[in-house]
């Protein structure tokens, strides 16, 4: 039960847009939402386009953020 | 200051984009190691399906300019097509074709079928996960023709020289079986020619190819929602120390 607590408090720490339609920016100038579903959703009623970031692997570029 | 962080970026992607990220797994062997690690931008309609793409980290500049061709084109798109989709589709194609001529100075013919492309177990045009099992498609680009002829030799060779200075800049021959002319193209280059062919196709089976066959690194999972999209940086943007 205890360990179960430790971690959702641990989710919720790093997923920072803990509702749905919340952003976040993680250390940038763009909103993001939690996941493309989400931003689909969003887009489609407030007649705008998605933008989708693929981040792979090891990547780590302090040019990106 | 990296793209993402620059606030003209954040201003025109937050009023015209809801935005979100997903990780994917990719990797490359370099000295017999695997190394990887890359990043990509789809700018998608609200469907899902990728109108265009940015491959690979670029400046600030490059990234705005790309986001606003998009949404720009899109307009046009709209306005052209008079709600069918079969006519938005074909202008986009024919648009990043135009792109890719105007930029770059080379020509591909824009494809304006979808060729049905099952993707089976056994279908070789796949990109598959180290154990062999199917990821994502792979979507063949229209081959170059050439340089545009509307362009002198001059003309062509300064873009030729632009492109051998951008990211991602490889030799390429023109032509269906690939033995004509020697053609430099970039990332954003192949972005286009690859997109002249498959725009407005969801973004699981575009991924595959711009990571395996611009980025040349080997894909081996499919994308996937996650908390922390920049392992670099925690949620508040403070970066983080590279764990040893």
């Amino acid at each position: 039960m205890r360990r179960s607590a430790l971690s959702l408090a641990a989710v919720a720490l790093f997923a920072c847009p803990a509702l749905a339609g919340d952003t976040c920016g993680h250390g940038t100038t763009l909103d993001f939402v939690n996941s493309p579903k989400e931003a689909a959703a969003i887009a489609k009623k407030e007649q705008k386009l998605v933008l989708v970031l693929h981040v792979s692997g090891h990547f780590e570029d302090p040019g990106l953020t | 200051m990296g793209a993402l962080n620059n606030p003209a970026v954040g201003k025109y992607c937050n009023e015209f984009f809801v935005s979100s990220y997903q990780k994917v797994a990719t990797f490359k062997i370099v000295g017999g190691n695997k190394q990887g690690g890359n990043v990509a931008a789809y700018f998608c309609a609200p469907d899902g399906r990728v109108l265009h793409c940015v491959a690979g980290p670029v400046d600030a500049q490059t990234f705005l300019r790309e986001a606003k061709w998009t949404v720009e084109t899109a307009k046009a798109a709209i306005e052209k097509s008079k709600g069918d989709g079969a006519k938005f589709k074909e202008f986009f194609r024919k648009a990043h074709a135009e792109k890719l001529r105007a930029e770059f100075g080379l020509a591909v013919e824009a494809v304006t079928f979808d060729p049905p492309e099952p993707m089976g177990d056994n279908d070789a045009l796949t990109y598959r996960d180290p154990t062999g099992r199917p990821l994502a498609p792979k979507l063949p680009p229209p081959p170059i023709d050439g340089p545009d002829v509307t362009l002198d030799e001059k003309k062509f060779d300064k873009l030729q020289k632009e492109a051998a200075a951008a990211p991602g800049n490889r030799v390429v021959a023109c032509g269906l079986e690939g033995k004509g002319r020697r053609v430099v193209v970039t990332n954003q280059s192949l972005v286009h020619q690859v997109m002249a062919a498959h725009s407005l196709v969801p973004i699981e089976r575009v991924y595959g190819t711009v990571f395996e066959n611009i980025l040349g690194e080997k894909i081996s999972t499919k994308p996937v929602d996650v908390v922390r999209p920049f392992s670099w940086v925690d949620k508040d943007g403070n970066r983080l120390k590279p764990q040893r």
